[in-house]
Formats: structure tokens, C-alpha cells, sequence
């Protein structure tokens, strides 16, 4: 696969022109290109199409992209028809994202950014966050690696390729690690913000807690902690100020 | 506060915001990495490790996933750091989270606002790119990290510009009470909302009954309560 590295190095930024109309398509064809330049000297035709093709419209956790960036440019360099091309473009966006979110967004990243929260309300300062960054930083490349290069190898076949990887198992024992991991950090995280806060602070805050969660029931998802938490601060500031 | 200090937090906010969708997404944008880096740049590393410890339990809450609009607690987090470095967190975690707050609320609004512009702005090309033109391309790509960037700039620059004047406000004892004990329960009303919201029911509920449990032992264990 000539052009790896460089496409690799350039999946980190896929989601940098990230919008409404095309989603990542911009960023896949921007890494796209090291992956087809070869076919500039072999077929130039061939070529500006794939590389039109290889910029519409795409969407997928940015952490799998790979898979497809390197079963796309296989399919350029195998002669595939372009409609098909176009046809296993559409039919990776749904799979990828939604096994991709799951793994990265509700499993991976929730259960390492609890732990470092657990790491700190233990006394690793910023050891926590540096483990946080390096450990995310090693699986995040790792999986990258795997990605592009099993994309590149299966082609058209990438579908069931992903469908027996690691890739499926992973993303459901993930949420259920996360889960365990948020669930230990919140006691240790609460324990130790209101250390050394006083008594008022360490018997209020419980209630606070709660009374977000009651709200959060009731009133469902046109509830977010962004506004309980504005709205609250509000009403300690008035109520202090008028109290005074 | 020295222009040194406000010059690095400014260009941290930068990287932070960079990090949460453009690249490279190596979690810099966390709260509790944001936090910590901030705390280390403004020297006072427990603020920064408290301001992002806080914080992080509110991004914990939220799910970014695809076109759907989030908080950005990245510049937030670095701004909030500089309303708490150097100065009793007891009185300063609260009032920092009445900026913090907001502020992710405007970065959401400001990722919006991003992605329509760089709709437009491959618009005005896309005629260069159904012809294969890969500098085309390239300048929509580095366009939009460019834009992102200064959104970054823009929302820490104006956290920064609101955190050093209240750096002086002297709030009443009661007050900041209040606002630390709302900050804090809020946040935990966040990371609890968030992780009974993805666990549902079954076997994910039980694992994280068992991680409450656990923590709560090491919680006494470690001392961390009293």
C-alpha cells in the first residue's frame, strides 16, 4: 500500500472540514490522495475520477474511517466499477458509525476519562491526565493501523471482514467496562472535590445532585446537565445575593 | 495573572478546541486534560486538576456523536482555570463554573456555526472538486482547521477576557458556598444522568452498581472523604 503513512497521519484530521452536505467526505478525500497516487502515472482517467469520487459524501466514527479509506482506494486500484465504488461507500457509513460511536464514544472514552477522574481523586496528579492521553493515544493508533490496512486488504470484502473482527465483540464489552469505570469514579470524584470544602458544601451538593436527577426523569431528554447546572448556579447567586 | 501566563492558557484553549473535532482528537480537549495542562501553565496545578475533575463530570454527560450539537468544554475548562489559579478553590470552583458553564454552551453553538461555514466555503469550490482538483480539496481541509482555530481563539479569548476581572470580584462567604455546593452537585447530577441514560437496564446496570460500590469503599479507604 504506497502512500500509507501519509494517509494514516492524515485520517487524525479527517473530521477538520467536517460539515452539513458532506460530512467527513472533504477529509476522506483529502486522505485519500497518497493512496491514489499511484494511479496518476498508471491510468490519469482513472485516477480523477477516483479522487472526484473519493471527497463525496461520507460519515463514520473517524476512528474506523480507515476501513474505509482503505477499501475504497483497493476498490480504485482493483478497476471496480465507479457505481459500485460508490455503492460500498454509502453502505460502510451507517455500519462505521454506529459501531464506531459505541466503541469510542460510549465505551472507550468514558471508561479512560473516569479512571483518570479515579486516578486523581487518589493522588496521581497530573500523572492521570498523561496516562489518560498515552493509553487513548496507543489504542487509538493501534486501531487506526488495523484499519486502513485491513481495509486495503479486503477491498469489496471489508463488510464481512469487519463483521468476524474484534471490531462488533469490543464495542458491547465496551459500554458495559465503561460502565463499571463511571460507576467508580463518581463516589471517588465527589469525595474528593468537597474535601476541604466545609460542611455546608459536602451536605448540599447530595441534594443538588438529586434534585437534578428527579428533574431528569421528569422532565426527560429536553433536560441537559448544561442547563440544570446554569440554572442552578443562577439561583445559589440570587439566592446568596438577596439573602445577604 | 502575567500576559505570559494569559498568552500560553490562550494558545492551550486553541489546541483544545482544535483537538475536540478537528484533529487529532487525542482526547487534549477532556476536561481533566484541558484542566490539568491549564493548572500547569498558570501554575497551580490542583486548581486545574479540580476545575477539570468538575467539568469532566459534565462532558461525561454527553454523547458526541456524528451532526448532533454538544457542549465544548475544552476553552470553557481553560478559561475557568484562570478564574480559580492561585486563589482558595473553596471560594473561586463555583463562580469559575458560572463562566465554565455558558461558555461550553457557546462553543456548541460556535461548532454550528463551523460547520455551515465550511459547507458554504465547499460550495464555492465544489465545482473544482467534482473536477478532481486536489489543491481544491486541500484548501477546504486546511481551511476548515483554519476556521476552527480561530473559533478556538475566539471562545478562549473571551473566557480569559470575563475570568481576569473575576479574579477580583470578592464574592460573600455564603455565596461562593452556594454556588461550590451547586457546581458540585450539578456535576454529580451530570455524571449520573449520563451513566444511568447509557446503561439502562441488565447486565450494564449491575457492572455499574458494582463500580459505585467499589468506589465508594476506596472513596472511605483512601481518606479521600474526609
Amino acid at each position: 500500500m504506497k502512500g500509507g503513512l501519509r494517509a494514516l497521519l492524515r485520517l487524525y484530521y479527517v473530521q477538520a472540514a467536517w460539515n452539513y452536505e458532506r460530512m467527513l467526505g472533504i477529509g476522506m478525500g483529502h486522505a485519500a490522495v497518497p493512496l491514489l497516487e499511484e494511479l496518476r502515472t498508471l491510468d490519469p482517467s482513472r485516477h480523477a475520477e477516483a479522487v472526484a469520487r473519493s471527497a463525496d459524501y461520507f460519515n463514520a466514527n473517524p476512528n474506523l474511517a480507515g476501513l474505509a479509506l482503505g477499501a475504497l482506494a483497493r476498490a480504485e486500484h482493483d478497476h471496480v466499477p465507479g457505481a459500485a465504488v460508490s455503492r460500498l461507500r454509502t453502505a460502510l457509513s451507517g455500519p462505521l458509525g454506529a459501531l464506531g460511536d459505541r466503541l469510542f464514544w460510549a465505551g472507550i472514552v468514558p471508561a479512560l476519562s473516569a479512571l483518570a477522574l479515579a486516578a486523581v481523586a487518589l493522588g496521581a496528579g497530573w500523572w492521570a491526565a498523561l496516562g489518560l492521553v498515552v493509553v487513548y493515544g496507543v489504542i487509538r493508533a493501534l486501531t487506526a493501523r488495523w484499519a486502513l490496512a485491513t481495509g486495503w486488504a479486503e477491498g469489496l470484502q471489508v463488510g464481512a471482514a469487519i463483521g468476524k473482527s474484534w471490531v462488533p465483540r469490543s464495542a458491547e464489552r465496551a459500554g458495559v467496562v465503561a460502565g463499571f469505570c463511571v460507576g467508580l469514579a463518581i463516589p471517588l470524584a465527589a469525595t474528593w472535590l468537597l474535601r476541604g470544602a466545609g460542611r455546608e458544601p459536602a451536605l448540599m451538593a447530595p441534594a443538588v445532585a438529586l434534585a437534578g436527577l428527579t428533574l431528569s426523569r421528569l422532565v426527560g431528554p429536553h433536560h441537559t446537565a448544561l442547563r440544570f447546572g446554569v440554572g442552578v448556579l443562577v439561583l445559589g447567586l440570587l439566592a446568596g445575593v438577596l439573602g445577604a | 495573572m502575567t500576559a505570559l501566563v494569559l498568552a500560553g492558557l490562550l494558545t492551550w484553549g486553541v489546541v483544545v478546541a482544535l483537538d475536540l473535532v478537528s484533529g487529532p482528537q487525542a482526547l487534549l480537549a477532556r476536561p481533566v486534560v484541558a484542566g490539568t495542562v491549564a493548572g500547569l501553565i498558570a501554575g497551580d496545578l490542583e486548581a486545574g486538576l479540580r476545575v477539570g475533575m468538575l467539568l469532566e463530570m459534565f462532558a461525561l454527560d454527553v454523547l458526541p456523536v456524528g451532526a448532533s450539537r454538544y457542549p465544548d468544554y475544552g476553552p470553557a475548562t481553560v478559561a475557568a482555570v484562570a478564574v480559580v489559579a492561585g486563589l482558595p478553590w473553596q471560594e473561586r470552583l463555583g463562580l469559575a463554573m458560572l463562566l465554565a458553564l455558558p461558555l461550553a454552551f457557546v462553543g456548541g453553538l460556535a461548532m454550528q456555526w463551523l460547520r455551515h461555514a465550511n459547507a458554504r466555503a465547499m460550495q464555492d469550490r465544489v465545482a473544482a472538486v467534482a473536477a478532481a482538483d486536489r489543491r481544491a480539496i486541500a484548501a477546504l481541509h486546511y481551511g476548515g482547521l483554519l476556521r476552527d482555530g480561530l473559533r478556538g481563539a475566539a471562545l478562549t479569548g473571551l473566557g480569559l477576557a470575563v475570568a481576569v476581572p473575576l479574579r477580583g470580584l470578592a464574592l460573600p462567604p455564603h455565596v461562593a458556598t452556594l454556588l461550590l455546593a451547586g457546581a458540585v452537585g450539578s456535576g454529580l447530577a451530570a455524571v449520573m444522568n449520563g451513566a444511568l441514560r447509557s446503561t439502562g437496564r441488565g447486565t450494564r446496570a449491575r457492572w455499574l452498581v458494582a463500580g459505585l460500590g467499589l468506589g465508594g469503599v476506596l472513596a472511605v479507604a483512601s481518606g479521600a472523604w474526609r
